[in-house]
């Protein structure tokens, strides 16, 4: 343990990296609008489904509100996976990993496991997300900047859930080892 | 096309800054949740106050879009219960699955297949579930400003809030990393 404290710390300092966060949200506020992210997972699956089954899509609302894949909003998330990818690849000290060493400590090294858990917890946060009208970044973040209640809200009740989730799945192996 | 370009240079510098922060990490993001870690939500919350502050000061010279969401009590309360879950037990959330599938995470890629499913299970089911759980308890788009009756003032009571929570997530989640910082 007293060697891995003495480990340089890989990750940027949080103070500035809220600052190059918020610079970039007021970037997109000036040119686009609001930024959001879950939006681009249903532009994907209307551009999908325009292919496959245009009499379907006509009929949904939900898809009637967000464009295509097209649009600012998915060029958005495409963007995003092309921001992980070159940050993933110039950094050497960031540790790209699947199995996050806590799951392995309660799950087991089971690729399977952790796939399907993720594909479940997938599931569940972008049904929600388009339950709620947005996500992390659509609703919270963007919300609360714009000062609306629906953001603060929707904030405070995630990070209480997901605080509660994480601790009754990994609270025993966190306290029983320190895991870093 | 403008739209296009700008969407994708605003996502890649965003998936970069949270990709170095941490936040694509499930493993840091679960020590986050845990109280273990206090960088990533006080990197957030942080965040949010400046870009507030920032926000006021675009319109103040008649820059920018605003299009803050509608609440709905129950709708919202329930839809952050189901967030909340997935995100507690997967570490991720809609926008970090993009950056972290594109860091090359394969359970990423995995959440985010689940997440079209689950996206697109929603919009299935719309048209149902908008009239039950979305409408009775919609209170509008309303903000702080119709609170306060004051944007500059529900402003400040923002960005002290926010302030507030990132000196507290500061003195309440453990300090593991302090001593690697110097």
């Amino acid at each position: 343990m007293e060697y891995r404290n003495k480990q340089r710390i890989p990750y940027w300092n949080w103070v500035p990296a809220a600052f190059a966060l918020s610079g970039i949200i007021l970037f997109i506020f000036a040119t686009y609008g609001p930024p959001a992210s879950s939006s681009g997972f249903v532009s994907l699956l209307k551009g999908f489904f325009e292919w496959a089954a245009p009499d379907y899509i006509a009929a949904k609302a939900h898809y009637q509100f967000i464009p295509g894949p097209g649009s600012w909003i998915f060029a958005f998330v495409l963007g995003m996976a092309g921001g992980g990818f070159i940050a993933g690849r110039t950094s050497r000290d960031i540790p790209v990993r699947d199995m996050p060493p806590i799951w392995v400590k309660r799950f087991g090294a089971g690729r399977a496991k952790r796939y399907a858990a993720t594909f479940f917890g997938g599931f569940l946060i972008l049904f929600g997300s388009r339950l709620a009208g947005g996500c992390t970044l659509g609703l919270f973040i963007s919300g609360s900047t714009q000062l609306a209640i629906s953001g603060i809200y929707f904030g405070v009740v995630i990070f209480a859930v997901a605080m509660l989730t994480a601790r009754l799945i990994f609270g025993k192996v966190a306290e029983k080892e320190d895991i870093q | 096309m403008t739209n296009i370009w700008l969407g994708l240079f605003s996502g890649i510098a965003f998936g970069f800054v949270i990709q170095r922060i941490g936040a694509t990490d499930a493993h840091r993001m679960a020590r986050s949740h845990l109280m273990l870690d206090a960088d990533i939500p006080r990197f957030m919350v942080l965040a949010v106050a400046l870009s507030a502050v920032g926000l006021f000061g675009l319109q103040s010279v008649g820059v920018g879009r605003l299009l803050p969401l509608p609440t709905s009590i129950v709708a919202t309360g329930l839809a952050a219960v189901i967030f909340g879950i997935g995100w507690g037990l997967t570490g991720y959330c809609p926008g970090t699955t993009w950056a972290a599938a594109g860091e090359g995470r394969m359970d990423a890629v995995f959440a985010l297949l689940g997440g079209l499913a689950g996206a697109a299970l929603f919009a299935h089911l719309h048209e149902t579930l908008i009239p039950i759980l979305y409408d009775p308890t919609n209170a509008g788009r309303i903000t702080l400003t119709d609170l306060f009756g004051n944007q500059a003032v529900a402003v400040a009571v923002l960005a002290t809030g926010f302030g507030l929570c990132t000196w507290g997530i500061g003195k309440l989640w453990r300090h593991d990393n302090d001593e690697k910082n110097t």
